[in-house]
């Protein structure tokens, strides 16, 4: 999508940014990579104060409908450049209306490819704004917040990827009134820390398709966080990244730390309540925090049952590793990207660092969550999952 | 360390030793004496020209220097045309008029075309080329093959042919290239594939083959584009890990090395990184960086840098911005002086040969006939940067893909400039050497070695690409240019400046009709259903390949007569995993 500037005139009524941020989910459709354009406004929307949940490119209309309801954005925004458009927006369209969602709203852009006859069409069946070539951010903000600045939640339990997604926004802006979550389930719940770029995102997804060949039945929820930025918006991206989490018996919820310190969201005690409920019916719950510093201990709650703390070889430094508080209470140590120069001193530090705290008993990995099948995730997974 | 710091050194050394050289000859009378001797020799073999007006020029305009360490200066900071270190072109001709009695040399102009399914498309190549002299054939595909799926995979209906055309299996790929001769001198073929290339290119070597026989594959002559690096780091068509991507590229190159001396197997491309956002600067650096990665990786399967050095080409983009006088030309001067001096190849191995596209990204739907004077500005840069082949964009690229009105348009640009201008056809260098091109050669090249130096810093290209490197200050690049669009400090004509502000109608848009787009299909499921007993085994056999470590490319050259893409791409995903995009 390009876009260009068409002078405008300022509106009279700015519209506000309501009291939490608007939630939206991006993506460029399949076969299509073109991220420029969606990965500028992306940045835009988030300084405006949007939590934008990208999915990245080359995506199906079905993954990004499944993403749309467990997200429970306020709407779906698809950047499409290379043709095809007026049936993608179309499929998605219906996809939507056969989950039953058509309060997910549907915008998107696409540069001079989008025509304004295509616009016509598609508004037809249902797209709410095409933003051609030549709209300002400022205009596409506005229309966004005026189009979806208003978004309401129906509970009906959490016995469904459109229920459990619409309490945990229910969760999420506080709802008065809202119930609470009923008997735990036998769901493991396993939380991952560690440091920003020590491949937490990949070792999750990398561990959800071991989980998935092993046993097709397994039921799993998992909430991913990224951080707020101090304009309140946030990019929620790791979708973008775990492909083989983009599946029906894999709840992904990306949530954003909202203000709060240390890893998680003020919201997430309660978003596990319901993920762990019987009703919710996972078999394996996993939790992400945000990159983390030395001091971070976020796994406070009872319901995380394994916490585990990944590092990258960079991490081996001895000094550095003292201080890492998360190393006295870890379930597990995983040194990721095994590969790297330095990841076997950095394993020999780790485990030195480990029995000096007199935690012999804490086991510690190494992985390369990037390999395809890497034993090192098939051993982790094993361990923990009992 | 990677190979870049020696690299970085090694350029500011040449640039030292040439001042140290300068100094010398002042100082030494004899090596004075003999400098200024040389450039009486030089100048007077330089031959005369006629033009059409009567003006008689010299064929190799030389600067006006008379002084010894000037002329030291010049012949080894800049070379003459055609001489280390390149500068100024990679050979001494480039695109003058043939003196008497030689061959017409290939034109330059390389236009990228595909559509619809594989019949439009080679309808199109024969438009294309039936006034040249040579057939430079260049293919788009379209979106479905970039991603290496099947015209019958679901959801991708509506993109089939669309930006390009549709590749499913070697039977399409026969049908393509239909009345062309690969076995003639004037015939070469460029295809932009990336992340499937591999499996696209079999199809080609495949095709080929039952045209023409097994003998034909050491003839073909064209370029792959097959830069999996900088799909990683900007354009995104990426099927398979890293790891795995670059194993089957080299593969292949490493095939084509050993039996297809005609072909370059690899096309390093800044085309893609430049219109995802990045500034010319960061254009070239990614660039020629990853030029430089796998130059490394080639070395490291024990290849010898002269087999594998003369067959890596380049591919740059070419926009408006004043960088663009001379970012090629410091790119062929950072490159040569590395693969000399670090690597050790030999001349032909030193030399970047590049093909040109002019940018799409500054290309604009707002009064989009201006795109036609922004493509002949950019053409004009290109050629002034000596490019070995361009494309020139058609200015209704914003909406559609090229009407045949358009293309016309933008080829006849080149031709006019080359043939009608006097710019280019009687004399090199006629726009080199100015103070104007100097001072951005001086002022880009220290650029270019800082970033070069900022990845090293990174842990060489891939160490920067694990941290992002690359795809966030090309995502940066990207939201300041669109910025400076909205506060117009980036002008615009016909959209930020001197817009009339009236709706103007857009050109006649090439969609592909659902009928060809069901042909393609049917088609696929003809060669499937025709096929589907030969299958399996033959997908047995490449996945043996995979894990024994032997050469994927020469299997795919198999498993393509009886497998389409989509079935292969499955295949190795199975096996080796699909990508987790970057964003």
């Amino acid at each position: 999508m390009k876009i260009s500037y068409i002078p405008t005139m300022k509106d009279q009524n700015t519209p506000r940014m309501p009291e939490f941020p608007v939630r939206l989910l991006t993506a460029v459709p399949l076969c299509d990579g073109h991220d420029s354009a969606v990965t500028t406004v992306n940045q835009e929307l988030i300084r405006q104060g949007f939590e934008i949940v990208y999915m990245g490119y080359h995506r199906s209309a079905e993954d990004m409908v499944r993403s749309a309801i467990q997200e429970d954005v306020a709407a779906l925004g698809i950047s499409s450049y290379n043709g095809g458009h007026i049936e993608f927006f179309k499929e998605v369209i219906q996809l939507l209306e056969k989950a039953g969602r058509n309060d997910i709203g549907v915008f998107g852009g696409g540069g001079g490819t989008i025509t304004p006859d295509d616009v016509v069409i598609m508004k037809q069946y249902g797209v709410d704004e095409v933003f051609l070539a030549g709209t300002t951010f400022e205009s596409i903000c506005n229309r966004l917040i005026e189009l979806y600045g208003n978004k309401k939640v129906v509970l009906q339990g959490v016995s469904t990827d459109t229920a459990l997604g619409q309490m945990l926004t229910a969760v999420e802006m506080k709802l008065k009134d809202r119930p609470k979550a009923g008997k735990r389930s036998k769901a493991k719940v396993i939380g991952f820390t560690g440091p920003g770029g020590a491949g937490k995102t990949t070792l999750i997804d990398e561990w959800v398709r071991g989980a998935l060949m092993e046993n097709p039945n397994i039921k799993i929820g998992i909430l991913s966080h990224d951080p707020s930025s101090i304009s309140q918006g946030g990019l929620l991206g790791d979708r973008a990244t775990m492909i083989y989490s983009q599946h029906d018996n894999v709840f992904l919820r990306s949530m954003a730390t909202r203000g709060k310190q240390g890893g998680l969201s003020p919201a997430t005690e309660e978003c596990l309540q319901w993920m762990v409920s019987d009703e919710a019916g996972f078999d394996l719950v996993l939790v992400e925090t945000v990159g983390t510093g030395q001091e971070a201990l976020p796994f406070t709650s009872d319901l995380i049952d394994t916490k585990v703390l990944v590092l990258h070889p960079e991490y081996g430094a001895r000094l550095q590793l003292q201080k890492i508080l998360m190393l006295e209470v870890a379930d597990a140590v995983v040194v990721n990207k095994s590969d790297w120069a330095g990841a076997t001193r950095a394993l020999e530090e780790v485990k030195r660092q480990v029995e000096m705290r007199g935690c012999e008993e804490i086991p510690v990995f190494t992985t390369k969550a990037s390999e395809h099948n890497d034993q090192g995730v098939v051993k982790l997974r094993n361990a923990l999952s009992v | 360390m990677s190979e870049l710091t020696k690299i970085i050194e090694g350029v500011r050394k040449f640039n030292k030793d040439v001042e140290t050289k300068v100094s010398e000859v002042r100082a030494d009378p004899q090596q004075s004496k003999e400098i200024l001797e040389q450039w009486e020799s030089i100048q007077e073999k330089v031959p005369t020209v006629t033009t059409p007006t009567g003006l008689q020029l010299p064929r190799l305009p030389l600067p006006v220097i008379d002084e010894p360490g000037a002329i030291a200066r010049y012949l080894h900071g800049e070379g003459l045309p055609g001489q280390f270190p390149f500068l100024s072109s990679a050979y001494a001709e480039m695109y003058l008029d043939p003196l008497e009695d030689s061959i017409p040399p290939e034109e330059p102009t390389r236009l990228f075309a595909g559509l619809g399914i594989p019949e439009d498309t080679n309808e199109r190549f024969h438009f294309l080329t039936k006034n040249q002299n040579s057939h430079r054939l260049s293919t788009a595909f379209d979106g479905p093959t970039l991603y290496g799926m099947d015209s019958d995979s679901p959801g991708v209906f509506g993109k089939i042919g669309e930006g390009g055309v549709a590749i499913d299996t070697v039977e399409d790929m026969e049908v393509l290239f239909d009345g062309f001769d690969f076995r003639e001198l004037t015939t070469s073929t460029s295809m932009t594939i990336n992340g499937p290339a591999p499996a696209i290119m079999a199809m080609f070597v495949a095709a080929a083959r039952r045209r023409f026989g097994p003998d034909v594959i050491g003839q073909l002559r064209g370029t792959v584009q097959a830069d999996i690096l900088k799909e990683v780091q900007g354009q995104n068509e990426v099927l398979f890990p890293l790891d795995a991507s670059l194993r089957f590229l080299l593969d292949m190159m490493e095939y084509c090395v050993e039996n297809m001396p005609k072909w370059y197997p690899v096309s390093i491309s800044g085309y893609h990184i430049s219109q995802a956002g990045a500034t010319p600067v960061q254009q070239a650096a990614y660039t020629i960086s990853n030029g430089f990665a796998y130059a490394e990786m080639m070395r490291e399967r024990g290849i010898d840098v002269n087999d594998f050095a003369p067959r890596f080409s380049f591919f740059f983009d070419c926009g408006l911005d004043v960088e663009f006088m001379a970012l090629s030309r410091v790119c062929r001067k950072i490159w040569a002086i590395a693969m000399r001096d670090v690597f050790g190849a030999n001349s032909r191995g030193q030399k970047l040969k590049l093909h040109t596209q002019t940018s799409g990204r500054s290309l604009v739907a707002a009064e989009f006939k201006n795109n036609l004077t922004r493509t002949a500005a950019e053409i004009i840069m290109a050629y002034m940067n000596a490019t070995n082949s361009c494309h020139s964009n058609s200015a209704d690229e914003p909406f559609t893909t090229p009407s045949e009105e358009y293309v016309k348009l933008a080829s006849h640009g080149q031709s006019i400039l080359l043939e009608e201008t006097g710019l280019f056809r009687h004399m090199m260098n006629g726009m080199s050497g100015s103070p104007g091109m100097k001072a951005v050669e001086k002022s880009v090249e220290k650029a270019i070695l800082d970033e070069l130096e900022e990845i090293e810093r990174l842990g060489g290209v891939l160490g920067a690409m694990e941290h992002r490197y690359q795809r966030s200050q090309i995502q940066a690049a990207s939201y300041r240019y669109e910025k400076q669009i909205f506060s117009g400090e980036r002008r615009i004509i016909g959209l930020n400046r001197y817009s009339e502000g009236v709706e103007k109608p857009v050109p006649e848009l090439v969609r592909i009709p659902n009928e060809q787009k069901q042909k393609q299909v049917d088609k696929l499921k003809d060669f499937k259903k025709r096929n589907a007993d030969k299958a399996p085994a033959a997908l047995k056999r490449l996945a043996e390949v995979v894990h024994s470590g032997g050469n994927v490319f020469a299997e795919l050259i198999e498993t393509v007569e009886v497998c389409s893409l989509g079935q292969i791409t499955d295949c190795l995903q199975e096996h080796v995993g699909k990508f987790r995009p970057m964003v």
